[in-house]
């Protein structure tokens, strides 16, 4: 894929202690393999199958995906915020691309 | 995991298509050994799915909460929400959280890691229903136990034809 486009949604900012929704949405076909396209061939198996979440370098979510989850897959977890930080998302498709953003979460 | 999605839903067969079992039959050959291979297997019991999650215990139903549209005209993408109550500190916490979906092609449909650090068990996802069936969400908690919730779901569009 060319381009990868992820939206993250999460607060700036928190107090510490404070649990922090996260929403991320990611635009990808996420192809299951056997559909056939509009020219007859068969459309072999594409999804990301993995995306894991690190805060300042500790994990603290991962959602492993199969051909069960939506184009377009959404996703909300939490997290407790405990210092300033980067998250970092990385997504791993079938064949071995991955994908990363970061967002920046700032404890008060 | 990356078997390929089962001939339930891939409309091309792998091994022997139609028309291939056609053409065999029309020279003649036999065909008694060939119809079993182009059956799509059949989903093994969903008792059975939930055993291999959980190692073969049977988790119990409680502090879990599944929230699913029980109606779903759409299968390609049906919200789900999944909440259960776990005060989520290192002595006890969740540690993930499987949903199966027994009619699916692929069972297995997703799984959450959480841990300590997420302060809630508390996720929300978009997934795909091939048809109307029974969804299992089962969480493994840090004490080495399941619990688990299911939901009824009846899907007017399902996610397994073309152009979904």
């Amino acid at each position: 894929m060319a381009s990868f486009n992820a939206r993250i949604t999460m607060p700036a900012e928190a107090k510490a202690g404070e649990i922090v929704e996260i929403r991320v949405l990611v635009r990808h076909p996420m192809d299951r393999g056997g559909q056939v396209d509009s020219e007859g061939r068969v459309v072999p198996r594409k999804i990301l199958n993995r995306l894991t979440v690190t805060y300042a370098g500790e994990p603290v979510f991962r959602y492993d995906m199969h051909t069960g989850v939506s184009a377009n897959p959404f996703v909300s977890f939490t997290t407790r915020a405990v210092e300033t930080g980067d998250l970092l998302f990385e997504w791993r498709e079938d064949g071995g691309a991955t994908f990363t953003r970061t967002a920046r979460l700032v404890v008060t | 995991m990356s078997s390929p999605i089962s001939p339930t839903c891939a409309r091309p067969e792998p091994a022997l298509s139609r028309r291939e079992i056609m053409v065999v039959g029309a020279a003649g050959l036999a065909l008694a050994g060939l119809p079993a291979s182009t059956q799509a297997a059949t989903p093994p019991a969903l008792a059975e799915l939930i055993a291999r999650v959980t190692e073969g215990a049977v988790p119990e139903r409680a502090r879990i909460t599944f929230d699913i549209p029980q109606l779903v005209e759409n299968g390609n993408s049906v919200d789900v929400a999944i909440q259960v109550e776990s005060p989520m500190t290192e002595a006890d916490h969740v540690r993930w959280i499987h949903v199966i979906a027994e009619k699916n092609p692929f069972p297995d449909v997703a799984r959450f890691h959480l841990g300590p650090r997420s302060g809630r068990a508390d996720i929300r996802a978009t997934l795909r229903l091939a048809t109307s069936q029974k969804v299992v969400a089962i969480a493994s908690l840090s004490s080495g136990s399941y619990v688990m919730a299911d939901a009824d779901i009846v899907v007017t569009l399902s996610a397994c034809i073309d152009g979904g």
